[in-house]
C-alpha cells in the first residue's frame, strides 16, 4: 500500500513541484499519472523510494515513512524504471548491467546468475547477454533498463514515460508485460502522457496539474471528460472521440476495445 | 560536484553587478586572482573574500556564492590535508602550529580564487562572455566551445543528478565504506556522465555543421559591449588595487601581516 499525505515538494530553485497531494494506490493496482509537462508527475515518482523526501507532509510505503529509510532499501520494494535508459548504463555488457542491482542488494552469485537470466530471457535480450549496453537499439535499452528492475522482482514497479521513442510493436510488448505483471500481484504505477498507450490498458488514472491532483478514477470516466483532460493539455483516446462521433447511429460514447467498437459499427449497417 | 557547477551559472538579475560591462566584471575577478595569488597571507585573502561576499551580496546572488564555496570544500579539504601531510613527511620543516598555519592558509587561498570567478559566471550571460572573449581576440571556434561548456553546465549538473537517482534507485550507496570503496563506487555515475557529453558533442558539431558553422570568418553581433563611465571607473579600481598590490608586495618596506 503506497500512501500520500498532503504532500508538498519544492526543489532548490524554488519550483512548487507537488502541491498537497493525498493519494492512496493499494497492492496489485495499475495506476496511470497523466499530466502536462511539469505538472509533478517524474516528481511523484521519485518520492516512491525516497529519492526525493516530501518538505511537507509523508510518503508511505507498506506503512514505512519514507523519510525514515534510505533509497537503497526501499529500492528493494520500489523498482523505478526512468525514462532515459542512457542514464542508468555503464558495465561492459548487458548481463554485467542486470546483475549491478542484484550484487547491490546482497544476492548469492548463484541467486544472481538465475535472475538474471530470468530478467533477460523474459524481456527477449537473451541474445545480447555479451553485447555492450551502448550497442542496443532504443527500443532494446528500454527493455534492458525494464528488465534491471524486474530482475530484483520488487512489489511496486513504477515506469516514467515508458513509451518515449518506442515503436508500436514496442509498446504492445509493454503492455503484455505491464499485464503480466500485474497478474502477478505486482503494482504497476506509469507516468505518461501517452493517452492512446494508457486507453489500451485502461488502468486507474491519476491527472495531475501544476503539482495537484485534479482527478483520481477509472480511465473511461476520466478519457470521457474531454473539458477536463484539455485542461491539463491532453486528448482523449482517438477510440473516445470515435464513439462520441457515432452518437447520431446510437453508440454510446464510452471506452471500447477496437474490436467491441467495430462489431457495434457493423451491428448498426446490418440494421 | 552539481554544487559547484550551479555556482558557475548565469543567475538573472538586474543589479548593478550585473549591468556593469563583462569585461569590467573579468576585471574585477582577474584581480582578486592576481592579489590571492600575490600574497600568502591569511589577512589579505580575508580582505579579498569578504570583498567577494560583499559584491556577492549587492549582486543578489549571494546564496549560489555560498553554493560554490560549500561545494568546493572537499577539494579544500584535500589541498589542506595533502599541505599538511607532505610537509610533515619532509625533514627540517618549521614546527607543527606554523605547518598547520601554512596548510590552512594554502586552502584559504583555494576559496578564494574559486569563489573570484564564480561572481563573473553568476552575474554574466554565456552570450556576454562571448562577446568579451572575442573582443579579446581569442579566435571565435574557441570562444564558442567555451561558451557551450558554460551553457551546457546546467544540463550537465541536472544529468548528473539524474544519473545519481538512477543508480541509487539500483541500490548504489555512494556514503558507504571506505574512501577507496567509495571512490570506486563513483565508476557507474562517471562512465554514463561521460557517454552522455560525448554523445551530447557528436549532435551538436552535426547541428553546428549544418548550420554552417565557420563558413563567414567574420562575426557581427545584435549587441555591441560599449564600455560607459561607470565601467572605466570600476576598471580604474581595479587596475589601482593590483598595482597598490604589487607595491606593498615588492617595494614598500612596510609588510602586511
Amino acid at each position: 500500500m503506497i500512501r500520500f499525505e498532503s504532500v508538498e515538494y519544492v526543489y532548490p530553485n524554488g519550483v512548487k513541484a507537488l502541491d498537497g497531494i493525498d493519494l492512496e494506490i493499494g497492492d496489485g493496482e495499475i495506476v496511470a499519472i497523466m499530466g502536462e509537462n511539469g505538472a509533478g508527475k517524474t516528481t511523484l515518482i521519485k518520492h516512491l523510494n525516497g529519492l526525493l523526501k516530501p518538505v511537507k507532509g509523508r510518503v508511505l510505503i507498506d506503512g514505512v515513512d519514507t523519510r525514515n529509510v534510505t533509497v537503497a532499501s526501499l529500492s528493494k520494494k520500489v523498482g523505478i524504471v526512468f525514462q532515459n535508459p542512457d542514464d542508468m548504463f555503464f558495465s561492459e555488457s548487458v548481463w554485467e548491467e542486470v546483475a549491478f542491482a542484484l550484487r547491490n542488494f546482497g544476492y548469492d552469485e548463484e541467486v544472481v546468475r538465475r535472475r538474471v537470466e530470468n530478467a533477460i530471457n523474459f524481456m527477449d535480450l537473451a541474445g545480447y547477454a555479451d553485447k555492450s549496453p551502448f550497442t542496443l537499439s532504443g527500443g532494446e535499452k528500454k527493455r534492458l533498463a525494464l528488465a534491471i528492475v524486474l530482475a530484483w522482482s520488487p512489489d511496486i514497479i513504477a515506469l516514467d514515460e515508458p513509451t518515449i521513442g518506442q515503436d508500436m510493436l514496442q509498446k504492445e510488448k509493454l503492455l503484455q508485460v505491464i499485464k503480466l505483471l500485474n497478474s502477478q500481484g505486482k503494482t504497476v504505477i506509469i507516468s505518461s502522457h501517452d493517452v492512446e498507450f494508457i486507453a489500451d490498458l485502461k488502468p486507474r488514472i491519476v491527472l495531475m496539474k501544476r503539482g495537484r491532483v485534479v482527478a483520481d478514477g477509472d480511465a473511461e470516466e476520466i478519457f470521457l471528460n474531454e473539458e477536463l483532460l484539455r485542461s491539463c493539455n491532453l486528448l482523449p483516446p482517438q477510440l473516445i472521440t470515435l464513439s462520441k462521433r457515432l452518437d447520431f447511429i446510437g453508440i454510446k460514447p464510452r471506452l471500447y476495445p477496437p474490436r467491441e467498437l467495430a462489431a457495434e459499427i457493423m451491428t448498426r449497417f446490418r440494421r | 560536484m552539481a554544487t559547484i557547477l550551479q555556482g558557475l551559472q548565469f543567475y538573472p538579475g538586474d543589479s548593478f553587478i550585473h549591468r556593469l560591462d563583462p569585461r569590467a566584471k573579468l576585471l574585477i575577478s582577474t584581480t582578486f586572482l592576481l592579489i590571492t595569488l600575490i600574497y600568502v597571507e591569511v589577512t589579505v585573502t580575508t580582505i579579498i573574500v569578504a570583498a567577494e561576499a560583499f559584491l556577492a551580496a549587492i549582486s543578489g546572488t549571494m546564496r549560489r556564492w555560498i553554493k560554490t564555496v560549500y561545494g568546493s570544500i572537499p577539494f579544500i579539504a584535500a589541498v589542506f590535508l595533502m599541505n599538511y601531510l607532505v610537509r610533515m613527511l619532509i625533514p627540517g620543516q618549521p614546527p607543527t602550529q606554523i605547518i598547520l598555519y601554512e596548510s590552512f592558509a594554502a586552502a584559504y587561498r583555494l576559496i578564494a580564487l574559486l569563489a573570484s570567478f564564480s561572481i563573473f559566471f553568476l552575474t554574466t550571460t554565456p552570450e556576454e562572455i562571448g562577446m568579451t572573449l572575442t573582443k579579446l581576440r581569442i579566435p571565435y571556434m574557441y570562444v564558442f566551445a567555451f561558451i557551450s561548456a558554460i551553457r551546457f553546465t546546467p544540463i550537465l549538473a541536472e544529468e548528473l543528478q539524474t544519473i545519481m537517482d538512477s543508480q541509487r534507485s539500483r541500490g548504489l550507496e555512494l556514503d558507504k565504506g571506505n574512501p577507496l570503496t567509495r571512490l570506486r563506487r563513483y565508476i557507474p555515475i562517471l562512465v554514463p556522465l561521460i557517454v552522455n557529453v560525448l554523445r551530447r558533442s557528436y549532435e551538436l558539431a552535426e547541428a553546428m555543421e549544418v548550420k554552417c558553422f565557420g563558413a563567414s570568418k567574420k562575426r557581427t553581433y545584435l549587441k555591441e559591449l560599449k564600455l560607459r563611465p561607470k565601467d572605466l571607473v570600476v576598471m580604474v579600481l581595479a587596475l589601482t588595487s593590483i598595482a597598490t598590490s604589487i607595491y606593498f608586495k615588492f617595494i614598500s618596506p612596510i609588510k602586511i601581516p
